[in-house]
């Protein structure tokens, strides 16, 4: 290929990740759900001719490498037949290497000429893609035919003319219409916004030089990948993580990470991990390999691009038919949880290599209440990612109030959340006297409390973890505490499993309280400064009784 | 009531403290220009700031007695938070909610960091106290204020000796009541601490936002009241005006002595000042649409000027550092929901440094080598090369001294360092190696202008350009030819800009409410009755009669569902017929699709927010002439203008042999506040006013970069 000069490569990688990150905030100032707009689970690329991530806008990494396979499957059965004004829609996982149902593509080809020279790629995650489940994350699902709405990629636009019928069809099986075409828009809106800049790109330097600096991206993700990996220790390091598990009587779900280091190059083999499960929490491969970019990009130092040449230097294997490689029909709408833990034990594995960049395990991912009615005459569905509290790390204690790794999500407002759902918030903040013990702790735990005030009856249900197998610490430090999850019917406290298969039905007046894991602690906890101690106890993170029993060092002779 | 005009045959100062100068403006009895620039005094920023003003009235051999009003921006509320240094602070707010200020948003800044750590709350958890009460969303009571709790937790505040109370409860801004009985018994029982309540600072939905509004607020109220009252001191004792005003960070001035209510509105006022010193040097030349460019030493701004207005800010934090995807990565600072002029912030100036990745690739900052040590060519201590030193190469900058011969050069050391980090390693010639930064931070700098273009949907294209700032001339060609920018103006004092903004800017205040209600079927009453109060509530804070001031009247709309609003004038509110919510919808589905491409005709639009700015003229009006000085002698160098046109013997202009027309690159203006760089397909000419415009050729950017490398 021909020599590309450096400078015009960095000129253009700056002009690719400007056009993937405008379609971001052009999606989210568009949207309608919560999710989207609030908890920003969506993510926006721009990919060349071939289907390669050239940028991804900073929203989820947990999305990270995801449009790939999506792109290959796409571009394999349109072979031929894509056009100029074409605009693409999927979700499947196994029709069109999708994520899980509410994850919708919107893929359209941009074209100079009459030639193809590359891609605009949002994805959403929607409010409701129908299923037996409001918000479809199914976790009692064992098909995931149960799970909604199947799209394989369908022209949703052809050469400009918009196919109405598919529009219909999914404005009548969703529960939130209103909110998933309003987010579709939103999602169209973006993509119009990327064809235009690209295509300003184009007549300001030419396709040629595009092109050749598109091909030349990948190729210097690559270098740096392979300049960060061979600073790393080579060897293999094992993890195993757990899922506590389906329902009432859950069986450990095992996730379990073989991560070779050889030179320049990481291999992550995920033989040993669980068959997959009837349950929606079964991943099919492209997301296990996100995660694992995931992962590995948060160890690295450099600002490595976004773009699909980091992917080379890293390999992903897992045997078909288990958690983190489903096949047809097994079910995928809840599979961010085990996502989450793919990325943890990946980091379990890296703290054998790397001690110094990585926490001890944290709270694994957003626990997600879904509360689903009608109210004021209108079917509503609310659903959000409740977040996040990490372990310690060797130069400071866990954070509080913080995302997953592998998900940047917000909260969303409490005033916004009473204003339009019949939920009141009664209690959100931290909780005292949890956090793994360590010379740094664990991050505390924190409380969300909800309240239905509905008059009419809804129905509400949950995925959380973390309850068995509990956020471990690091060189000594403590574990942090599990979840607690209860829900108060007339006085009575029900404990909910972690992975609610089957929703409950929720009156006015009931009570939904969640208390989220706490992060593991790093170090031993007779290290802990003195000082430390005390501020904890005067912040109200630790009680003095609870201090006292846990840091006896830092009260002797008091 | 005082007259503000009542002084007219009396002079107009401005003082705006920036991190290394102090520049002071003034506006000579001839309408012509003075300036000024002295060392800000860090340890006691009024007296810098005194000391300058009476440096240029005794240049100008004036009086003190001769000025009649001092406009101010000061840097004393964004340094509290940046470092650290506000009021201790406590919060109290609604039982169970303690820790919504530490709890944040959740999302984080960067991606891909398990180290990240949290900047810490401006009121620490020790300090925040819960009081037993409850509202709903629309201002009813479920729990009635517990007044027990409340002295419980004044007790524990009285204790803890703090200097500043914010009060933030649940629901406020729909029933503003408990809040008011919690600061009178603050009042009563604390009379000496600073209190802020939510319901006056921010009365809007967003608990968070509201709440680290309101925390910032009591934050830097302390020392910005210590400061003007010892800069009120400073003034009174050197014989000039007491009486000041100050910029606010939505660029309008207010009485000093208004801006202790509201202490935190003035946290962006520096920047802002820059923005309406460009707003006032575009209009004058023509332009209703313009891109305002701010290039320092540390960074480079850019700010929206569109249709003559100013474009506000809905999602502004405070202390959140300089990122690159900063309207996308959020959480790094400090929300701060306060009217602010939406300027978007790179870390690339003269003084950013120029290093190589792992891979190889060139990258720009966001280190800066600042004045100490100094980019490589000033021989100072500083090894590294700088954006400075690669124009320094490539002969855009004079090779014996910048700043009008106040700092020394030596070029070899320009080029020693860039040959060893860029040219050599990379293997290309060192005019390119040069040229290629100057290329990249025009690259870099485009995210900033895009974030406050493109990412809200209009297209830079439509808009000119004002370069301002010690680097605004010297880079805003190039950032204009990447963006498709065809015209650039440089206006006289370019580098102390932001002093004349404040010259310029009008008294302007403005106060919002939360509303929440269809267009459709809201009560016209309300609407009026809320615009009525809040009309009554800005001209008070401007101590005026109603009739006094002008009135905006504005709301923020959306579509019913969406989470984002965007502001429409909203005059009709006044008199809501069913005809005019029926405009008013128009205009806001106008709105929409001109940002997001679509419309919904079908879905209902709901006011979240009213919104009242009163102004009174107070701008100088038209611009100062600018004054000539004596003519320097035309000179030549040689300068790499890139791969095109390679090296060129170019003329060294001073600014009025621009005066007689235009004139084809390339050429450099020299001056002792910057360098302005005319590549040579583009032409410049002088206006009546003395700006510089540059034209870019339109067909330049299809075509220039077609040449193989």
């Amino acid at each position: 290929m021909s020599k590309i000069d450096p400078i015009r490569l960095e000129v253009m990688k700056n002009a690719f990740d400007a056009i993937a990150d405008e379609m971001a905030l052009m999606l989210m100032r568009a949207a309608y759900s919560p999710i989207v707009r609030d908890s920003m689970d969506y993510s926006t690329a721009i990919c060349d001719a071939f289907g390669q991530t050239l940028a991804q806008g900073v929203t989820t990494p947990m999305h990270l490498g995801s449009f790939y396979d999506a792109m290959q499957h796409l571009m394999e059965r349109y072979a031929g037949n894509i056009h100029a004004g074409d605009v693409f829609i999927g979700n499947d996982p196994y029709a069109a290497a999708g994520q899980h149902l509410p994850d919708i593509y919107i893929v359209e080809p941009i074209f100079h000429g009459d030639t193809l020279v590359a891609w605009t790629t949002t994805l959403a995650h929607h409010a409701d893609v129908g299923g037996i489940v409001p918000g479809s994350n199914a976790l009692g699902a064992e098909e995931i035919y149960q799970e909604g709405l199947r799209l394989p990629f369908l022209k949703l636009y052809d050469r400009g003319v918009i196919n109405s019928a598919i529009w219909e069809i999914i404005g009548l099986n969703v529960r939130v219409p209103g909110m998933v075409h309003g987010d579709l828009r939103a999602q169209l809106a973006a993509s119009r916004a990327g064809q235009r800049s690209f295509g300003e790109l184009i007549s300001r330097y030419g396709i040629e030089e595009v092109l050749a600096c598109a091909e030349e991206l990948h190729d210097y993700a690559e270098r740096l990948g392979r300049a960060e990996i061979r600073d790393l220790p080579n060897g293999t390091y094992h993890f195993t993580d757990h899922m506590d598990g389906l329902g009432t009587s859950p069986e450990p779900i095992v996730i379990q990470i073989a991560l070779t280091i050889h030179d320049e190059t990481i291999s992550v083999d995920l033989a040993g991990s669980s068959p997959q499960v009837k349950g929606g929490v079964n991943t099919p491969l492209p997301f296990t390999k996100a995660s694992v970019y995931t992962a590995l990009r948060s160890v690295m130092q450099s600002e490595i691009p976004n773009c699909h040449g980091f992917e080379r230097v890293v390999t992903v294997t897992a045997p078909k038919g288990t958690v983190v490689n489903s096949v047809h029909p097994a079910p995928c709408g809840a599979r961010g949880i085990t996502g989450y833990r793919i990325i943890d034990a990946m980091f379990g594995a890296f703290a054998q290599a790397l001690p110094d960049r990585v926490t001890a395990d944290g709270m694994g991912g957003s626990t997600v209440p879904t509360f689903a009615g009608v109210h004021e005459d209108q079917a509503f569905v609310f659903t959000e990612t409740v977040m996040g509290t990490w372990g310690a790390s060797a130069g400071h204690d866990g954070q509080v109030g913080v995302p997953h790794m592998g998900a940047n999500q917000a909260n969303v407002p409490i005033e916004m959340i009473e204003a339009t759902y019949p939920l009141r918030i009664r209690r959100y903040g931290i909780v005292p006297d949890t956090g793994g013990a360590g010379r740094t702790r664990g991050g505390n735990s924190f409380i969300r409390e909800y309240e239905y005030i509905g008059e009419e009856e809804g129905v509400m249900s949950l995925r959380s973890d973390k309850r068995d197998f509990l956020p471990h610490g690091l060189f000594e430090g403590g574990e942090g505490t599990g979840p607690i999850s209860i829900l108060i019917q007339n006085g009575q406290e029900t404990e909910l499993p972690v992975l609610v298969t089957e929703p409950y039905t929720i009156r006015k007046g009931d009570v939904f309280r969640h208390i989220s894991p706490s992060g593991g602690g790093f170090g031993p906890a007779k290290d802990r400064a003195p000082e430390q101690v005390r501020e904890d106890v005067e912040a109200g993170l630790l009680t003095e009784s609870y201090a006292r029993v846990t840091y006896p060092h830092a009260f002797q002779g008091k | 009531m005082t007259q503000l005009n009542d002084e007219q045959p009396k002079l107009r100062i401005a003082a705006d403290i920036g991190g290394t100068f102090t520049d002071v403006a003034l506006i000579r009895g001839d309408l012509t220009i003075a300036t000024r620039k002295v060392s800000s005094t860090p340890e006691d920023y009024a007296r810098g700031v005194a000391e300058g003003i009476l440096e240029l009235v005794e240049v100008e051999g004036l009086a003190p007695s001769d000025i009649g009003e001092v406009m101010h921006a000061c840097t004393v509320a964004t340094n509290a938070i940046l470092e650290n240094k506000g009021a201790r602070t406590a919060l109290i707010t609604t039982e169970g909610f303690r820790d919504v200020l530490e709890m944040r948003r959740i999302r984080v800044p960067r991606l891909y960091d398990p180290l990240y750590e949290k900047p810490p709350a401006l009121s620490p958890r020790k300090w925040r106290f819960e009081v037993a009460e409850r509202l709903d969303f629309q201002g009813n009571v479920l729990t009635p204020l517990d007044e027990s709790s409340v002295l419980t937790a004044i007790d524990a505040i009285k204790a803890a000796e703090v200097d500043a109370v914010a009060v933030c409860l649940l629901h406020s801004y729909a029933n503003s009541e408990h809040e008011r009985r919690i600061g009178a018994l603050i009042k009563e029982h604390l009379p000496n601490v600073f209190v802020s309540l939510s319901v006056d600072v921010l009365p809007e939905i967003r608990e968070y936002e509201r709440t680290s509004t309101t925390v910032i607020n009591s934050f830097v109220g302390p020392p910005v009241k210590s400061y003007l009252d010892s800069l009120r001191e400073r003034l009174e004792a050197a014989g000039l005006p007491p009486k000041f005003f100050m910029m606010h960070s939505a660029g309008g001035i207010v009485d000093s002595r208004t801006v202790v209510a509201k202490p935190a509105q003035i946290v962006e006022c520096g920047p802002a000042a820059g923005v309406i010193g460009a707003r006032a040097v575009m209009l004058e030349a023509g332009f209703s649409d313009a891109i305002a460019f701010d290039m320092g030493g540390t960074t480079a701004k850019a700010s929206l000027i569109e249709g003559g207005a100013l474009v506000r800010a809905d999602d502004y934090e405070v202390g959140g550092g300089i990122s690159l995807s900063s309207k996308l990565a959020k959480g790094g600072g400090y929300a701060l929901k306060l009217p602010v002029i939406d300027i978007s912030e790179v870390g690339a100036g003269g003084g950013s440094i120029v290093w190589r990745d792992r891979a190889g690739a060139l990258k720009i900052g966001p280190h800066s080598a600042g004045a100490n040590p100094g980019p490589a060519c000033y021989g100072i201590g500083g090894t590294e090369p700088t954006v400075t030193d690669a124009n320094m190469v490539l002969g855009f900058l004079n090779p014996e001294a910048l700043a009008g011969g106040a700092v020394p050069v030596t070029p070899a050391l320009s080029r020693d360092a860039l040959s060893r980090v860029v040219a050599e390693p990379m293997e290309i010639d060192l005019d390119r190696a040069a040229y290629g930064v100057h290329e990249l931070v025009s690259t870099v700098m485009t995210r900033a202008v895009k974030s406050v273009t493109t990412f809200r949907g209009r297209d830079p294209r439509d808009f000119a350009m004002i370069a301002f700032g010690g680097n605004g001339g010297i880079h805003s060609v190039s950032l204009a030819r990447a963006l498709g920018v065809s015209k650039v103006i440089v206006p006289p004092g370019a580098g102390v800009l932001s002093a004349l903004g404040l010259l310029y800017a009008d008294i302007e205040t403005s106060a919002s409410l939360a509303l929440l209600k269809r267009i459709d079927q809201v009560d016209p009453d309300l609407v009026r009755n809320s615009f009525q109060s809040l009309s009554e509530q800005v001209a008070t804070e401007l101590s005026r009669e109603l009739d006094g001031v002008e009135l905006v009247f504005e709301a923020d709309f959306r579509y019913r569902g969406q989470a984002f609003e965007l502001p429409v004038p909203f005059d009709d509110g006044l008199n809501l017929t069913p005809e005019a919510a029926t405009r008013i919808r128009g205009l806001f589905d106008a709105a929409h699709e001109r940002t997001y491409g679509y419309l919904l005709a079908e879905t209902p639009v709901e006011i979240v927010s009213l919104r009242v700015t009163a102004r009174v003229q107070k701008g100088a009006g038209s611009l100062p002439e600018y004054l000539r000085r004596d003519q320097t002698p035309e000179t030549t160098r040689s300068v790499y203008f890139g791969p095109d046109w390679g090296r060129v013997e170019t003329a060294i202009i001073d600014r009025h042999a621009l005066s007689t027309g235009d004139r084809q690159g390339p050429c450099i203006i020299e001056e002792y506040e910057g360098t302005t760089i005319v590549p040579p397909d583009c032409t410049a000419h002088l206006d009546a006013k003395g700006n510089i415009i540059v034209t870019l050729p339109v067909a330049a950017q299809a075509t220039r970069h077609e040449a193989a490398e």
